[in-house]
């Protein structure tokens, strides 16, 4: 074997500390080392050229580099392995410039420990071999779960860039939470109008070809990984043909079936075949089997008959499809709910009437809600005096710790709408820490400060808070010792993750904190991307977030699986990965236990693991935990490591 | 144990890539002289330091071993980290079983921030062994360094 050593002076960084003559007189002693090739700059452009020009002529097996920080310059002289015709990954580096040179005081010692470094590096780069990216076919289309801001963004900009969707929504229509508010936080705009444009563009818009919406519907397996999931999708039945409806609503009209609307939080009713709320989109119905009468054995045919547009429209009899699908990534916008504020005693929540929950109160401002956008208490008159009760749940280790981050602000937006609709009300703001960050938002808390109409009053833990029943009607808030009537109650609870998360954390192996939401990655670096390669997050699944954000997340989800999955580029797997001799694993699954990356499958008939090379991330610590030494760490095998280690301390 | 001024340990280094390796690099870039004791093995993750790699160096000429990684919660691959504080709490007790000084086998965190710290972190190692005198092993046996294992 033919080691060739190249040695960079650095200018005077390397050469004031580190004799190069000194060295290369040791190093030809080694083994195996014809030549030490002594450079200036080796990473300047006449420095690299010079290195090819070498490799050419000398045509060394193996290369080692003594100069700067691999993390400074090991892709730079790799690249100058391929352009000469070797394999990149024959060489080592040695780090005698930031690890030598510029931290040891007497240049007789950091000569003498940049030999014994470099006679370490000849050793471990004898064991090296040479490795190659593989290339791997992938589907550069996408699943998006979750039809809220930030997954409707997603889908839509996918399909803007060509990209084939299916985007699939638990509920039978798309818009998310705020679709069901009247406005928005923190400019009042109209939540309707705002979220109408992006939904028209997803049903009927120039892209809408390639976006396959699956409203009604739930993952049900995953198998596969980053490039070509395969995924099975269980749709429910709607009982009405998005096709061919027209959404006149003549079959709820004449539906028998009643029972309360759960998306109006139950605060109105509505027929068995019938909207989820006016305006929801798709524009049709949705049929609930357990509701309509039929499901009791009673024969109706009521709505088929009436409907306008033929009795194929609606399908009493139909029953869920499986639907699968191969897509090369895959993004999670499950979106958030309300913590339970009936969990929090002395509060009233579900116990007294007129304490409504943050959502509950959406709705009942909203024009298509259970009162058609009338504040009004159960009896039916407008309350004179509100209580709006923030923290509820958050910044609270009995509950969660964290803040929730979007509550002042809807907070104070219902302050000004309440002060619209009801100008003589009363408000008074019960909060612990008032959180308004950004340009926009502090207007409705400027509004709220200046309505004569409002008090805020900080509390220290909701311990100190309760709420009762009034001796003459209405409701009583109470902090501490001072007490005040309220005829209507508004909880502004913790936002948590929507429900559902553990089974698609289960189906897809991706992790989740102890909150319940979405883990990134990395919470800065790469906070759209879960812990597994290929699934993606955006929006409020991963942590309470504001629409804004929500549509940001959505367009950084979509910049992941663009950038990765291009079509006709097949995905290149990097070599450094670990590799399972199958011959001598035993089957013991240690290896699995440790992987961060769900990276190690199982051969259950075979009882073998095998590492996939395209989740694997090269950390090593699978071949470390093989007691059977089974398993290779490319690059940095044991075999590697140990020569470098008896190199160095030779 | 004996004590010898003129004794200079030999040390072997474990530091991640992404966290350890950049704050030695720190360490550089700011020219923090620290002594040469040290002979830095780079791995990818601390999770790869194999406990024998560490019995190895003991029995081929190293007085002490020092790893380090990047600090818990920060590991570049989630947790491994963890796995290298796991192992060195185990193989701490087998070497002090053995007879060998459980400071000369040590486990610190340092981020890629951090070059005072690497810097520190050397002195007091290098400070540590060097009082602890040369590593005198009786029986090498006893170790059961199986390289015939070690060798994938």
């Amino acid at each position: 074997m033919k080691i060739g050593i190249y040695f960079c002076n650095c200018g005077s960084n390397i050469a004031d500390k580190i004799n190069a003559e000194t060295v290369a007189e040791a190093a030809k002693s080694f083994p195996d080392i014809p030549y030490v090739r002594i450079v200036d700059f080796i990473c300047s452009e006449d420095g690299k050229l010079q290195f090819e020009e070498s490799l050419k002529a000398e045509q060394p097996d193996r290369v080692v580099v003594a100069a700067c920080s691999p993390r400074d310059h090991e892709a730079t002289f790799q690249c100058c392995l391929s352009n000469a015709g070797m394999n990149p990954y024959l060489m080592q580096m040695v780090n005698i410039r930031e690890q030598i040179a510029w931290v040891t005081e007497d240049p007789a010692l950091a000569t003498e420990k940049a030999i014994s470094a470099i006679r370490g590096a000849v050793g471990r780069v004898r064991q090296q071999e040479p490795l190659e990216k593989k290339q791997l076919e992938v589907c550069p289309d996408a699943l998006v779960i979750g039809a809220g801001p930030a997954g409707m963004k997603a889908a839509l900009s996918l399909a803007e860039a060509g990209r084939k969707v299916t985007l699939v929504e638990r509920t039978p229509f798309i818009g998310g939470l705020p679709v069901r508010f009247e406005e928005l936080f923190p400019a009042l705009e109209c939540a309707p109008c705002m979220l109408e444009p992006l939904m028209g563009e997803l049903l009927h818009g120039d892209h809408a070809g390639t976006i396959e919406l699956l409203t009604m519907a739930e993952l049900e397996q995953v198998t596969g990984f980053y490039g070509n999931f395969n995924v099975k999708i269980r749709q429910k039945p709607r009982h009405v043909s998005l096709h061919d409806c027209i959404g006149c609503g003549e079959c709820a009209a004449v539906c028998p079936a009643r029972t309360t609307n759960t998306f109006n939080c139950h605060a109105s009713d509505r027929a068995a075949v019938d909207f989820a709320f006016t305006g929801a989109l798709p524009n049709a119905p949705f049929l609930m089997e357990d509701i309509c009468i039929r499901s009791k054995g009673e024969e109706c045919r009521a709505c088929k008959d009436v409907c306008p547009m033929g009795e194929h429209v609606i399908d009493l009899d139909e029953v869920d499809t499986v639907v699968e699908r191969t897509v090369g990534a895959i993004i999670l916008a499950t979106g958030a709910g309300l913590y339970d504020a009936s969990l929090i005693a002395g509060l009233g929540m579900g116990t007294l009437p007129d304490v409504y929950d943050a959502l509950q109160f959406e709705r009942m401002l909203s024009s298509t809600g259970p009162t058609g956008g009338e504040i009004v208490t159960a009896a039916g008159t407008p309350p004179a005096s509100v209580a709006i009760i923030h923290c509820v749940g958050s910044l609270d280790d009995g509950h969660k710790p964290y803040c929730s981050g979007i509550c002042c602000q809807y907070a104070f937006k219902f302050n000004h709408l309440i002060s619209a609709k009801l100008p003589d009300a009363a408000i008074t703001h019960y909060h612990r820490e008032l959180v308004m960050p950004g340009k926009e938002a502090h207007t409705l808390f400027q509004h709220a400060v200046h309505n004569k109409n409002s008090t805020l009053k900080r509390y220290d833990g909701i311990a100190d808070l309760g709420v009762r029943a009034g001796d003459n009607g209405g409701l009583r808030v109470s902090a501490k010792d001072v007490e005040l009537s309220a005829e209507m109650v508004i909880l502004c609870p913790a936002v948590t993750p929507a429900e559902g998360g553990d089974r698609l954390a289960a189906l897809l192996d991706v992790s989740r904190d102890s909150f319940g939401f979405f883990r990134e990655l990395h919470g800065r670096m790469d906070a759209a991307q879960s812990s597994i390669k290929g699934v993606y997050l955006a929006g409020a699944c991963q942590e309470p977030m504001d629409i804004r954000t929500a549509m940001l997340e959505g367009m950084a989800s979509v910049g992941y699986a663009l950038a990765g999955l291009q079509p006709g580029r097949t995905l290149e797997i990097e070599p450094i990965t670990a590799e399972v001799d199958e011959t001598h694993c035993a089957g013991c699954r240690l290896c699995i236990s440790v992987c961060p990356y769900r990276a190690i499958l199982f051969d259950t008939e075979q009882n073998r693991s095998s590492v996939n090379a395209v989740l694997c991330h090269g950390c090593g610590t699978c071949v470390t935990a093989c007691p059977a030494g089974a398993i290779t760490g490319h690059h940095f095998s044991n075999a590697q490591i140990m020569a470098e280690m008896e190199g160095v301390l030779k | 144990m004996t004590t010898d001024n003129s004794f200079e340990p030999k040390i072997i280094g474990f530091l991640c890539n992404w966290c350890s390796y950049a704050g030695a690099d720190k360490a550089g870039g700011a020219q923090l002289i620290y002594p040469p004791n040290v002979h830095v093995i780079r791995v990818m993750c601390s999770g790869r330091v194999d406990p024998q790699f560490i019995l190895s160096a003991l029995v081929k000429g190293a007085d002490g071993v020092i790893i380090l990684a990047c600090h818990p919660g920060d590991c570049h691959y989630k947790e491994g980290n963890c796995r290298a504080l796991q192992r060195h709490t185990l193989l701490n007790l087998m070497l002090e079983q053995l007879g060998v000084e459980k400071e000369r086998c040590r486990l610190d965190y340092v981020s890629a921030g951090e070059g005072d710290k690497f810097s520190r972190v050397i002195h007091e190692m290098v400070d540590t062994v060097r009082a602890l005198g040369p590593l005198e092993l009786e029986d090498v046996g006893a170790y059961n360094i199986r390289p015939d294992v070690i060798t994938n």
